[in-house]
């Protein structure tokens, strides 16, 4: 479970994040929507605990992230917008280091079980990543996230520049992962995948988040034309 | 800290840096030079410690071949004393190949040492010689710095070092484990240089338990030296922003390191404490001598009163009538007079090197360079403190030589005999082979350690410093 209490990030007078009051349950998918600089990335850091909050209670499965990072991350997989793994390295090898420092020890046939199971092709797990699209290293992050067999998952950004078939490859991965009990928060531009994916959206700007709202309670359409008012106010307000 | 996670740190980064392309090449060209420079010199050597050998067994046969003659002439006839290299030295040079390596010795003069091998080549000698030490001091270590310099600073740029926090390392587990592996890509080299350094030193000194001890600290200070470049090399990629200014941070350390501070360090020394050229050195010696007393004056003063003395004590009127010989005590007196007066300035010329020496020796402090060097040349056998053991025993051997042929002169010469020509003026050619060969043996083990006490403090200093920081400091940079 990731709840983050009036949680507030500031750089000097410039505010990143204010008071985000935010609860995402096991087997709920929350898409955090906005347009760059909206906060989104920076909510996701402070979970992971890679910047400390100014004000606020940011915790991961009632664990105080800021007092306790480390022991959080046992509890967290994470995947970014940009997976870069370790070119002169293999899938597996890859795959096997970065399960490995989770202390989840894959032998051979369980690793290249894994990456079959998120779809990458037999022939490339014993290529070096260097020879890999970005899709396919996506779907390595996604099985490095799936041995660690955590309770929740951060995504920030991960369909960005992948193609529809890869990017439709990892809704169904994330809704597998959804239904068995994972905690997922995603940050994304992608409204399409966030209504076909989450079960709630946020939808943030400056800082802010401004609303709220569960998936089954609104069609694309209406989550298009919401976000575009949203966006259309800033461009009118100035905010 | 998970041990196992520093572990797999060490594997991946070796791996990882064994795959990357030029990592082969680079390490196949630091072996290629340190083999040539550790077999080269190991050679050379071997042919020094052959040709020392020669030349001092012909010196000793020329020196027991000499017919009878009068004991003073031999006394002038001379020795002439080798320096036999040590055999570690065809790994470290120091500074073997700038210090002479033969003197002759005579009465009345300290000569100086000479035939250094900078003196019988050309001036290329002065850019500096590859030496399997210089691959390991100064060479490695700029690999290590290009291996290095991104093991953090790149993977922060480009993002994996969110994904390696997020899976839970912490940052004791990624400097230390990513600085043991570079450590262990670094084996790749100094690994083999050592085992062959190891297997030529048997062959050189055999199971001598001082080379043995010699080469087991050595390889230790080389362990320890590596070790803290490489956690230096991760630490400073992991507090800089980006990779790039990690890369001219750790260029500048090599420059200062290697070459900025160890010259600035021996300019301030001579600046600091200068030290007389050699002609003045010996002006100052001569002149002190003559102001003394000058034994072969016989209007000399002091000489005059010592006569005078000595003919009351023995209550005779002409030195003629003395129990010995007279001539022979006067080159007795004198020689010792001499050699007291040249001692005397010697060792305040050598606290005056010490003194330049302390400056530059102190800057190991703040120098790892400069650390291994002095502990690399003080077991190697080749840095100024084994060279003045040498000298130390020549003169102590020519000395010895001087006064016995004195002293011989002083008991077997009669008083009354007028010229060297005289039969009665020689002795029996048996008494120069009493006299044993120059047989100088080398600085002990312990002398040696004890050489390079604060060099070794300094590099476990460097080494207990870093590895501290990789421990303590939970946050040296943002992940992000």
């Amino acid at each position: 479970m990731l709840v983050a209490q009036n949680l507030t990030k500031k750089y000097g007078t410039s505010t990143a994040l204010q008071s985000l009051d935010l609860r995402v349950n096991p087997g709920e998918v929350f898409c955090l929507l906005g347009a760059n600089g909206a906060g989104k990335t920076t909510t996701i850091n402070l979970f992971m605990g890679f910047i400390q909050p100014t004000a606020g209670l940011v915790e991961i499965n009632g664990i105080d992230v800021t007092k306790k990072a480390a022991e959080t991350k046992r509890h967290l997989a994470y995947i970014p917008e940009n997976l870069n793994l370790y070119q002169n390295l293999t899938g597996l090898e890859n795959l096997r280091f970065f399960t490995g420092l989770a202390n989840v020890a894959l032998n051979d046939t369980t690793a290249t079980d894994l990456l079959d199971s998120v779809g990458l092709q037999v022939g490339a797990i014993n290529r070096r990543v260097s020879t890999y699209s970005k899709g396919m290293r996506q779907k390595v992050g996604i099985a490095i996230a799936k041995a660690k067999r955590a309770d929740n998952l951060l995504l920030d950004e991960p369909t960005s520049g992948l193609d529809p078939q890869a990017s439709n490859d990892f809704a169904g991965l994330i809704q597998d992962m959804r239904d068995d009990g994972v905690a997922v928060l995603m940050a994304t531009h992608d409204l399409f995948r966030a209504k076909e994916t989450g079960t709630h959206i946020g939808i943030m700007r400056a800082g802010v988040l401004v609303h709220t709202l569960a998936t089954k309670d609104i069609s694309l359409n209406e989550l298009e034309r919401l976000y575009l008012d949203t966006f259309r106010t800033v461009e009118l307000t100035g905010r | 800290m998970r041990p196992s996670n520093v572990i797999l740190f060490l594997k991946h980064t070796f791996t990882e840096l064994w795959k990357r392309p030029g990592t082969k090449w680079a390490v196949g060209l630091l072996n290629v030079l340190a083999f040539f420079a550790v077999i080269t010199a190991y050679g050379q050597l071997r042919e020094q410690q052959e040709t020392v050998n020669d030349y001092r067994q012909e010196v000793r046969e020329r020196w027991e071949s000499n017919p009878d003659k009068h004991p003073h002439r031999m006394a002038h006839y001379g020795y002439v004393a080798f320096r036999q290299p040590y055999p570690l030295s065809f790994f470290d040079r120091g500074v073997d190949s700038y210090v002479g390596n033969a003197v002759f010795l005579e009465a009345h003069r300290q000569n100086t040492v000479n035939f250094s091998a900078a003196s019988l080549s050309t001036g290329l000698l002065r850019f500096g010689e590859l030496s399997g030490a210089l691959v390991l001091q100064a060479l490695l270590p700029l690999l290590i710095f290009f291996w290095g310099f991104s093991i953090v600073a790149g993977e922060r740029e480009d993002g994996k070092l969110r994904l390696v926090f997020a899976q839970g390392a912490t940052w004791p587990e990624v400097i230390l484990g990513k600085a043991a592996g570079l450590f262990s890509a670094a084996l790749l080299v100094s690994l083999p240089t050592l085992f062959l350094t190891g297997v030529l030193l048997f062959f050189a000194a055999g199971e001598s338990f001082a080379s043995l001890s010699r080469f087991g600290l050595l390889l230790l200070s080389y362990g320890v030296y590596l070790s803290l470049i490489c956690l230096l090399t991760v630490w400073v990629s992991a507090v800089r922003k980006t990779a790039k200014t990690a890369l001219l941070a750790l260029i500048g350390c090599w420059l200062l390191f290697v070459l900025v501070l160890p010259k600035v360090s021996q300019v301030a020394g001579q600046l600091l404490y200068p030290s007389p050229s050699k002609i003045a050195f010996d002006r100052m010696v001569e002149e002190e001598i003559l102001k003394q007393g000058d034994s072969h004056n016989p209007d000399d003063p002091y000489f005059k009163h010592l006569k005078d003395s000595v003919l009351a004590v023995h209550q005779v009127s002409s030195t003629k009538d003395l129990p010995f010989n007279y001539g022979g005590f006067i080159m007795r007196e004198g020689e010792k007079l001499s050699t007291l007066t040249f001692r005397d300035h010697e060792r305040r010329l050598l606290a005056r090197y010490e003194q330049q020496h302390d400056i530059v020796q102190r800057t190991a402090l703040f120098n790892p360079y400069v650390a291994i060097k002095y502990v690399s040349m003080a077991l190697a056998g080749t840095d100024f403190r084994a060279y003045r053991a040498f000298k130390d025993q020549a003169e102590s051997y020519r000395y010895e030589l001087a006064q016995t042929m004195n002293e011989l002169q002083m008991e077997y010469i009669g008083n009354n005999i007028k010229t060297s020509a005289d039969k009665r003026a020689v002795l029996d050619r048996s008494h120069w082979h009493d006299f044993p060969d120059f047989a100088p043996t080398p600085l002990p083990f312990t002398d040696s350690f004890r050489a390079a006490g604060l060099a070794l403090f300094s590099l476990c200093l460097w080494f207990v410093g870093l590895t501290a920081l990789a421990l303590f400091l939970r946050r040296p940079t943002s992940v992000i």
